[in-house]
């Protein structure tokens, strides 16, 4: 550049600013314009060339997905670009049409050193045609350098709207980024929580067995009941230890997807049935009535792996009966021919769950805090566990209110063995 | 100490524990091999009114605590232990349990509660917790 750059104007824009420093000017708009009658008929030929060039790249097959349609479509684009480069109207109109280019581009994914290199084979085949064109070297020279000036101009516009376009989408993945790490965090501090919770869980039964088990060693029982008595405690600590160790390895083992389900067709007569003893026991000793309203009833074949289903009416009953002080447990069934479902509830007149909490419920290590569980033990993984083994079954499972407001009921649901589809398109 | 004389009253100690199990071996470990009599129970009001009447020698005092109310809200150990020294008409000895045991928390506590000694948990030897009760009431 042979000029100096002119001192740069307030609140110039990047075009002017871009205009200024090739120097292109009001006579190289003129000139450019009077191409334009003269370089029209060569844009169609551009075009091909262009086209000849771009499909060739790697990465191209991935770009160019629309078939002839697509093609058509870009190469009648480009052919308004050319077009565009003689009309000698360069304002920000212009400007904003070519800060498109990039954010197309980036938005496919198609690599800006492949649109570039395809700039230079336009720049060359135009340039060519100005040899036809102007024969006469010194005609040729003016509409040559206004040429090279449009060209240029181009280049940089389209340059800039490729790196503003790829520092969008750098911010917007950064931004996910972000969202993620932090999803990352929470995760891990909800594990850290659970770590915790699984310790001091684990410790309470563990340190009632040393401790009692510390005391008849010591000979500090009175009598032979009374000793008998402890070992009862050491016994019941070491139930729940096992209890709660099993839960863990079972909820561990669903989370890493280790836990293969046999789905086959079964009678929850059967399962109800070898069920609700382990309860009866449980409920009896604390004075609570337990009602199986199913017995009146023909429950249809569902489809479920018998130890899990087992598992789940186990958990949820057990956890009835636990939370009720006074009054009883009801068993019922209803099934949904339609949509092709058994739903069994569990009823309990115990001490309810909070509206608020009953979507947490069912996550691990999450229990009532109020006053009146004083005493109850339990892993705190049974309905997380349910939930997750019931849905491996296909079904659903809910808590609501009991029928009028107090206690809780627990539900779930199983597949109609009749509604399901062929047992070898289950997932294993 | 042992075997106090039997027109003497037995030393009394009052144990707050809201895990039963946990309760039951200290109240073992201290009647059987400490000769206390003593009582398990988060009934604040109760508790109170023991060491008011300063028939109480010693309170084991868990921190965390489910039912023990005070004012219509739930206490722990360690608002629990200040009510207490407020109450008692002579020096208190308080011991105060807790599982939460992380480096720096026993200075915390025992300074936030007025307590007299530390226990941490697990204690599953009954001559560990029995030296350091007799370490409070000397």
């Amino acid at each position: 550049m042979s000029a100096p750059v002119p001192s740069r104007p307030r609140e110039e824009t990047f075009i002017e600013e871009m205009k200024r420093y090739l120097h292109l000017g009001e006579i190289d708009a003129i000139l450019l314009k009077r191409l334009l009658p003269r370089m029209e008929k060569h844009l169609p030929e551009m075009v091909e060339r262009f086209y000849a060039q771009i499909p060739h790249h790697p990465g191209a097959s991935r770009v160019f997905t629309g078939g002839q349609a697509q093609v058509l479509r870009l190469k009648s684009t480009l052919q308004a670009w050319g077009h565009g480069l003689f009309n000698g109207v360069y304002d920000e109109r212009y400007a904003d049409d070519r800060f498109q280019i990039g954010f197309r581009h980036v938005r496919i994914a198609l690599d800006q050193k492949y649109v570039i290199s395809a700039m230079g084979v336009v720049r060359s085949f135009l340039q060519e045609k100005m040899f036809d064109e102007f024969p006469s070297r010194e005609e040729r020279l003016a509409y040559s350098q206004a040429l090279s000036k449009i060209l240029d101009l181009d280049l940089n516009l389209m340059c800039d709207s490729y790196f503003r376009a790829t520092m969008a989408h750098l911010q917007t993945l950064n931004q996910e980024l972000e969202q993620a790490s932090l999803q990352l965090a929470e995760a891990n501090a909800i594990k850290d929580e659970f770590l915790a919770q699984v310790s001091h869980d684990l410790r309470t039964p563990l340190n009632s067995i040393l401790s009692f088990t510390k005391l008849v060693l010591d000979g500090l029982c009175i009598s032979p009941e009374e000793e008998k008595d402890v070992l009862r405690d050491v016994f019941s600590s070491g139930q729940l230890l096992l209890r709660l160790v099993n839960d863990l390895l079972d909820i561990s083992s669903i989370e890493a997807g280790k836990l293969a389900l046999q789905l086959e067709e079964l009678d929850p007569r059967t399962v109800l049935d070898s069920t609700l003893p382990l309860v009866a026991v449980q409920a009896a000793s604390r004075n609570l009535r337990l009602v199986d309203e199913t017995l009146e009833q023909q429950l249809p074949l569902v489809l479920g792996d018998e130890i899990r289903f087992r598992q789940v009416l186990l958990n949820l009953l057990s956890n009835a009966v636990k939370f009720t002080p006074s009054g009883g447990v009801t068993i019922r069934g209803s099934t949904d021919h339609a949509l092709g479902f058994l739903r069994i509830e569990i009823e309990d007149t115990g001490i309810g769950i909070p509206v608020e909490k009953r979507d947490t419920a069912f996550e691990k290590f999450v229990r009532h805090d109020r006053a009146e569980l004083r005493g109850i033990t339990g892993s705190g993984l049974g309905l997380a566990i349910a939930k997750r083994l019931v849905e491996m079954m296909h079904g659903k499972i809910g808590l609501e209110s009991g029928a009028n407001g107090n206690g809780s009921i627990a539900w779930f649901t199983l597949p109609l063995a009749s509604h399901a589809q062929p047992l070898e398109a289950q997932p294993a | 100490m042992n075997q106090p004389a039997p027109q003497m009253r037995k030393q009394r100690i009052i144990i707050v524990e809201d895990n039963a199990l946990v309760a039951k071996f200290f109240q073992m470990a201290l009647e059987r091999a400490g000769g206390f009599s003593c009582v398990v129970t988060e009934d604040v009001t109760r508790i109170l009114c023991e060491v008011a009447a300063g028939e109480v020698d010693l309170v084991l005092l868990d921190v965390s605590l489910t039912n023990a109310e005070w004012d219509g809200r739930n206490v722990n150990g360690v608002e629990l232990c200040r009510l207490l020294k407020g109450k008692s008409p002579r020096h208190l000895p308080v011991l105060l349990a807790t599982a939460h045991a992380m480096s720096g928390d026993r200075e915390r506590l025992l300074e936030s509660s007025g307590a007299d000694g530390y226990l941490e948990k697990p204690i599953y030897d009954s001559a560990q917790l029995l030296a350091k009760v007799h370490e409070l009431m000397a």
